[in-house]
């Protein structure tokens, strides 16, 4: 199937500074497409230029096949949810999400049948009078989404909108985007700095990072099989264990961690002896027992730290020559305090290699 | 430490905005009371009151005729002068124009220059380019005069603007000229009304460029000026009583009207 979107060899700078560069992005239709980064590294700069609001230095994007790299906003079937909203301020909800509609030429009754529809998507019907300044963060959001899905886009493009919202309503938001995403069956491509809400909606996650994507891929493949640092560290807490390769026994390497010998599958590396690798290792990957366990990773340690946090409990497990290991345990799990030695473990394959590239300079 | 002339600079202060006060509204009460008198001349003792003066004043033709011709400069100077206010504020606010402070500072001139030398200048202009006294040139004068009020008001107004509402519309499928007329001038409508007003305002209170710029016929206070030549009578008392009621009522509901549009 042809995709919806195709950003072909796309670079953008600002003067000397690139935001963009040689990005290659294809995302098919249906999808909820998530681009995540930390601020600059150029996600939002693509969604501009996707909307139209940035032309690109060199390079094309297409959307259905056609090229609309140069074609001003207005021209392109396109819609931004926009990070504070930009809803009309003098205009009711319903002339808020009618305002595409009316610019698509459509006559009133059919307009009005739309703005209705949309309103009852989103529970809003008693709120087609009101003014912007009269609604909740949280209602206001909904009537920009709805404003944006009126005119019924190719794609729907969405710039942080859940940033100016509260921790529990925004986690209420992403379960709600979701599924107006699979109702509507539209594609959405979705800019974010937070992992959580990447994780949470998205079909395909792109990591940026500087400029360029760093690894692409669904939800588990990113959080359960980092391709660099960048993403290990971006996405979810981790381990990130630098070790050097003591040699290859069967498929599996065996590695010099701080003193401690473990053993990790090199995946598709075949490391040298000597060379230097990063484990990837999940706090919840790694099991804490009082006896000895039978997983293929075991070492002994001792409880820097044991911090309760509800739901689970953290803990920072000192092994080898001090080096500490963060994990997650269920609070009843495990009886040891600050001070006790504590046996960690994980099975080989829970933890991921990922190459120095530093060291290859 | 508390003396009893700590308190001097206070009670100074308040005994100088009440000699203010009085000094600003003794003359227009002794002028608005002076309008109710029943007699030709202008002193007092006032004696015997009256509403005659007004009844005359409104069946002045003159007078209707020079308050009509007021209305009508003003409001084709605060058109004018809304329209230009409205593009330089926009070119001010607009990204990749160069030279905007000077923008600013030519736009904001024709309110420091004094009226005199403003007029003066008007008048070379308009005779260099052939262009006759009369009502074109008062309004062009009014206009100039009033431009800097509106491009101050809307540039206020502009810069509170979220600058991703244009985008949206834009985003909406509105070209500039819709987005524009959907979006930026609705948004501008409170600082606009209160902007416009003020125009009307100036406009109408002009005497100086419309002395130099203008023909035969009177405008308001071109008028008022005449009859004060031929010596003083209650009659201007009330025509002046009364341009001062409406102005000040519309002057009022302009502040109104903007302080609300600011705190909304």
């Amino acid at each position: 199937m042809e995709p919806v979107v195709q950003f072909d060899d796309v670079t953008k700078s600002f003067g000397s500074y690139v935001a963009v560069e040689n990005l290659n992005l294809s995302i098919e239709a249906g999808k909820f497409v998530t681009l995540l980064g930390p601020s600059g590294c150029g996600k939002s700069t693509s969604l501009r230029m996707l909307g139209g609001f940035e032309t690109p230095t060199s390079g094309r994007i297409l959307l259905n096949g056609k090229d609309v790299t140069r074609v001003p906003p207005n021209k392109r079937n396109v819609n931004i949810v926009f990070q504070d909203y930009a809803l009309f301020p003098h205009m009711t909800v319903a002339k808020n999400i009618a305002f595409g509609l009316e610019l698509k030429g459509l006559d009133n009754d059919k307009i009005h049948r739309r703005v209705l529809e949309l309103l009852e998507l989103v529970q809003l019907q008693d709120y087609a009078k009101r003014l912007p300044a009269e609604l909740s963060g949280g209602q206001r959001q909904r009537v920009a989404l709805m404003r944006a899905l009126a005119p019924d886009p190719d794609v729907l493009l969405l710039d942080e909108p859940l940033s100016a919202l509260d921790a529990k309503l925004r986690q209420q938001m992403q379960i709600e985007l979701k599924a107006i995403q699979e109702k509507t069956g539209k594609t959405f491509m979705f800019v974010t700095h937070d992992q959580e809400e990447a994780l949470t909606m998205s079909d395909t996650i792109v990591v940026m990072n500087k400029g360029r994507i760093e690894q692409m891929g669904d939800p588990n493949t990113l959080y359960g099989r980092p391709g660099s640092v960048f993403v290990a560290n971006f996405i979810g807490e981790t381990n990130l264990l630098r070790s050097a390769v003591l040699g290859m026994e069967s498929g599996v390497a065996a590695l010099n961690w701080n003193g401690v010998t473990i053993k990790a599958d090199p995946g598709g590396l075949s490391p040298k002896v000597g060379e230097h690798l990063y484990v990837v290792l999940r706090p919840e990957a790694i099991h804490c027992s009082a006896d000895e366990p039978a997983t293929g990773n075991r070492i002994k340690g001792k409880i820097r730290q044991r911090v309760f946090k509800g739901n689970h409990t953290s803990m920072m497990v000192e092994v080898g020559d001090g080096a500490l290991l963060n994990t997650l345990v269920h609070p009843s799990e495990i009886a040891q305090l600050e001070g006790e030695d504590v046996w960690v473990g994980w099975k080989i394959e829970t933890a991921t290699v990922i190459p120095d590239r530093h060291a290859h300079n | 430490m508390r003396t009893p002339f700590s308190d001097v600079p206070r009670t100074t202060l308040t005994a100088f905005y009440w000699a203010f006060i009085l000094y600003l509204l003794l003359p227009l009460t002794l002028m608005m009371a002076m309008s109710f008198k029943d007699a030709n001349f202008v002193a007092f003792p006032i004696g015997e009151w009256t509403f005659d003066w007004y009844v005359k004043v409104m069946q002045d033709k003159q007078f209707l005729e020079a308050c009509l011709y007021s209305i009508m400069i003003a409001a084709a100077a605060t058109l004018a002068a809304t329209t230009l206010g409205v593009w330089i504020a926009m070119l001010i606010v607009a990204d990749g124009i160069r030279g905007q402070i000077v923008l600013f500072a030519l736009a904001c001139l024709p309110a420091v220059v004094p009226g005199m030398i403003s007029a003066i200048s008007l008048r070379i202009f308009i005779s260099t380019i052939d262009m006759p006294t009369g009502t074109a040139a008062i309004i062009l004068g009014h206009t100039v005069h009033a431009v800097p009020f509106v491009v101050v008001m809307a540039l206020t107004r502009l810069r509170s603007m979220p600058g991703n509402l244009v985008d949206a519309a834009r985003d909406l499928g509105a070209d500039s000229i819709v987005a524009f007329f959907r979006v930026t001038l609705p948004y501008l409508r409170p600082a606009l009304g209160g902007g416009m007003i003020f125009c009307v305002l100036l406009s109408i209170d002009d005497f100086v460029r419309t002395f130099f710029l203008g023909g035969y016929r009177p405008t308001l206070p071109m008028l008022i000026f005449a009859k004060v030549q031929g010596g003083m009578s209650p009659e201007i008392n009330a025509m002046a009583t009364l341009v001062l009621v409406v102005t000040a009522a519309v002057g009022l509901y302009a502040e109104y009207f903007t302080r609300r549009a600011r705190t909304r």
